[in-house]
């Protein structure tokens, strides 16, 4: 069977002992920062991007990969014993988890989060295998005005999700967009709106980019509402959940795993849009729906089998369409290019090492995560006493080093300062910097489209609409607008961005 | 004046989209446009730069009758001194190493915090050095100047 086989072919590539290595450190690297709060996984890919120039392909996706995924489980440690959520995605946690740590439950609450991401991993890498294939086979037999209209859906989706306005997560679109335009015309050669400047021939530096705006504006933000932490690292004793814990997780993890599948798959979907979904269901079906928000096991499982399965099936769109659902993907496909690999359906053909080493290499960090969580949870737990400034500098240090090393050019230096200093305008302004990566991303792909479907109709714009795949596209991307501007969900939309 | 102040995000990055805006659509016009069948290099940035431009002039006017969000008020001293940093790093790393980049800008960035001390300083950049040197020069096999010669 071809599934097997491919398995097969996966398990290979993700066994070799330097990709076993790189996806190691990539889920301890997810793990750490998933503890720390204001240092999150986007962050952190971002930095790490230039150590992956030297790194083989797969090795580097694995590592980065690992790193997303890695965070879910770090993030929910804190939420569980310190009511601090590592990350947005563990926010929802912090409700049951803290509860039982503080009638002296962590254990079973640790282990829950633990073992439920772990199926939820476990269920999301065969629900990517199964779907990856059969879906970059639609793709490839899209024509241009479909591949066009379902980027167009993809950056309307990333608007509908961003926190803030709207119109300004849009304008956030176009200015990506226009950034990804700049450097050499693939079409003609000609160097398009370098302003003169010879080094922009080859395009705005990703790397610069993406450590400016996530990296260095990330820390910015928190710098200034720096918090002192009381650590209190009580000994976590009986780790193993009992009997009927194990019952009580059953069905709402399978819930949540179902749940975060399907909406890791959405444009603009995600861990964080998962947990908070999850638990919402939980508490509307639940047995023990009395219980949720004081304590409750299943208020753990569902939110934190969700977030997992979310972060894992985020990658379907990902790599069979070349189409990134958030702004961490946004930064896988970065890697990629950089990498010289050409996004779209195309990867699974081309370059199966590397898709499904990926995909098994997933299922393997899970496996990894579990067992470096549950023993060593008071170690981790143990890095919050090391004060945010010190932390800020080594992330400084080792950023300036990474993208010096990548380049070796002051130019490129100069574009990470001022990509920082646009990250924090951008803070001030109250404009999400995610919209932004996903249009730099897409944006060449995207003129490329466009500008095929026009030759291809000779200069007839209604293409887009007579195509009846593109049509199916700007429909579903239209409707997302309508809905939220539709005053009712706006007001929730706001509700719900609020709490992070 | 208060309505007025409440919608200030609004009016800068209005502005500032109108602005950018502007200045693409403009410097795409020194390219070829060509034909919406067979589009130039110009004509892809003229119609978003234009778009651009546009919808920064709405969420200006927005701003200007008040409905929008407020700035945020972030510290401007950590910014200076953590781009300051980084130049100085930019700046020190050609001619003469890490091993003066990495303890210059570790300075820098520590000294913006109440954190400083210089035990801390010196040992978080020999910590940082020794970090970069596994990492980039013995691991990736990358050749970042330990001391330039």
């Amino acid at each position: 069977m071809d599934f097997l086989s491919n398995l097969a072919l996966g398990f290979h590539v993700a066994l070799a002992v330097n990709n076993i290595f790189f996806c190691f450190v990539g889920v301890l690297a997810g793990t750490l920062v998933g503890v720390l709060p204001g240092v999150g996984p986007l962050a952190t890919i971002a930095i790490l991007l230039p150590v992956t120039f030297s790194m083989e392909p797969a090795s580097a996706l694995i590592m980065l990969a690992g790193i997303y995924y890695g965070a879910q489980y770090g993030g929910s440690t804190t939420a569980i014993l310190l009511n601090l959520p590592g990350e947005a995605s563990s926010a929802i946690t912090t409700l049951d988890g803290y509860q039982m740590a503080r009638n002296g439950r962590a254990g079973p609450a640790l282990a829950a989060a633990a073992l439920s991401s772990f199926f939820a991993g476990t269920i999301a890498t065969v629900i990517v295998a199964l779907f990856a294939a059969p879906l970059s086979k639609v793709a490839m037999a899209f024509r241009p005005p479909s591949y066009f209209s379902m980027m167009v859906l993809g950056l309307i989706a990333s608007v509908v999700l961003a926190r803030g306005s709207v119109l300004k997560a849009i304008a956030m679109v176009l200015l990506g967009l226009l950034m990804g335009t700049i450097g050499t015309d693939i079409y003609s050669g000609t160097a398009r709106l370098n302003m003169g400047m010879l080094e922009l021939a080859d395009g705005v530096d990703f790397v610069g980019l993406a450590i400016g705006l996530f990296g260095i504006a990330e820390i910015l933000k928190n710098l200034e509402g720096h918090q002192t932490r009381e650590v209190l690292t009580k000994k976590v004793t009986g780790l193993m959940p009992s009997l009927s814990d194990l019952k009580r997780i059953i069905a709402p993890t399978i819930r949540g795993t179902l749940i975060g599948s399907a909406l890791g798959i959405l444009p603009g979907g995600g861990a964080m849009l998962s947990s908070f979904a999850a638990y919402i269901v939980e508490k509307k079906v639940s047995k023990n729906r009395d219980e949720i928000g004081h304590g409750a096991i299943e208020g753990v499982a569902a939110p934190e089998s969700a977030n997992n399965a979310g972060s894992q099936t985020a990658f379907i769109p990902m790599l069979t369409l070349g189409l990134p659902s958030n702004a961490v993907m946004a930064l896988m496909i970065g890697a990629m290019i950089l990498q010289g690999i050409q996004p779209g359906p195309e990867i699974i053909v081309k370059q199966p090492d590397l898709f499904w080493g990926l995909i098994v290499s997933m299922w393997i960090g899970n496996l990894m995560l579990v067992l470096l969580n549950l023993p060593l949870v008071g170690l981790w737990v143990r890095f919050l006493t090391v004060p945010y400034p010190v932390l800020v500098v080594a992330v400084m240090a080792f950023s300036a080093v990474g993208i010096y090393s990548a380049s070796g050019t002051l130019f490129s230096m100069g574009e990470l300062g001022l990509f920082a200093l646009l990250g924090y305008v951008f803070m001030k302004l109250g404009c999400e910097p995610a919209p932004l990566t996903l249009g730099f991303i897409l944006g060449p792909m995207l003129e490329e489209q466009l500008r095929r479907s026009m030759l291809m109709s000779r200069g007839d714009p209604t293409v887009f609409l007579t195509e009846p795949i593109s049509l199916g596209f700007l429909v579903a991307a239209v409707l997302a607008l309508l809905i939220i501007c539709a005053p009712a969900i706006a007001r929730r939309r706001e509700e719900v961005f609020v709490e992070d | 004046m208060i309505s007025k102040l409440n919608g200030r995000a609004d009016v800068e990055a209005g502005i500032l989209f109108t602005l950018f805006g502007i200045l693409t659509a403009g410097l795409s016009l020194q390219y070829r446009l060509g034909s919406i069948a067979t589009m130039g290099p110009g004509m892809f940035p003229l119609i978003l730069g234009t778009i651009l431009a546009i919808l920064g002039l709405v969420i200006l006017t927005k701003g200007l009758l008040a409905r929008g969000e407020k700035s945020k008020s972030l510290p401007l001293g950590p910014v200076i001194m953590i781009t300051a940093s980084l130049l100085v790093f930019a700046f020190l790393v050609l001619p003469v190493g890490l091993v003066a980049a990495i303890p210059a800008q570790v300075v820098i960035a520590l000294w913006a915090s109440e954190h400083f001390t210089w035990k801390r300083a010196a040992a978080l950049s020999a910590g940082l050095l020794v970090f970069c040197y596994v990492v980039f020069v013995h691991f990736l096999g990358i050749a970042v100047p330990m001391i330039a010669v």
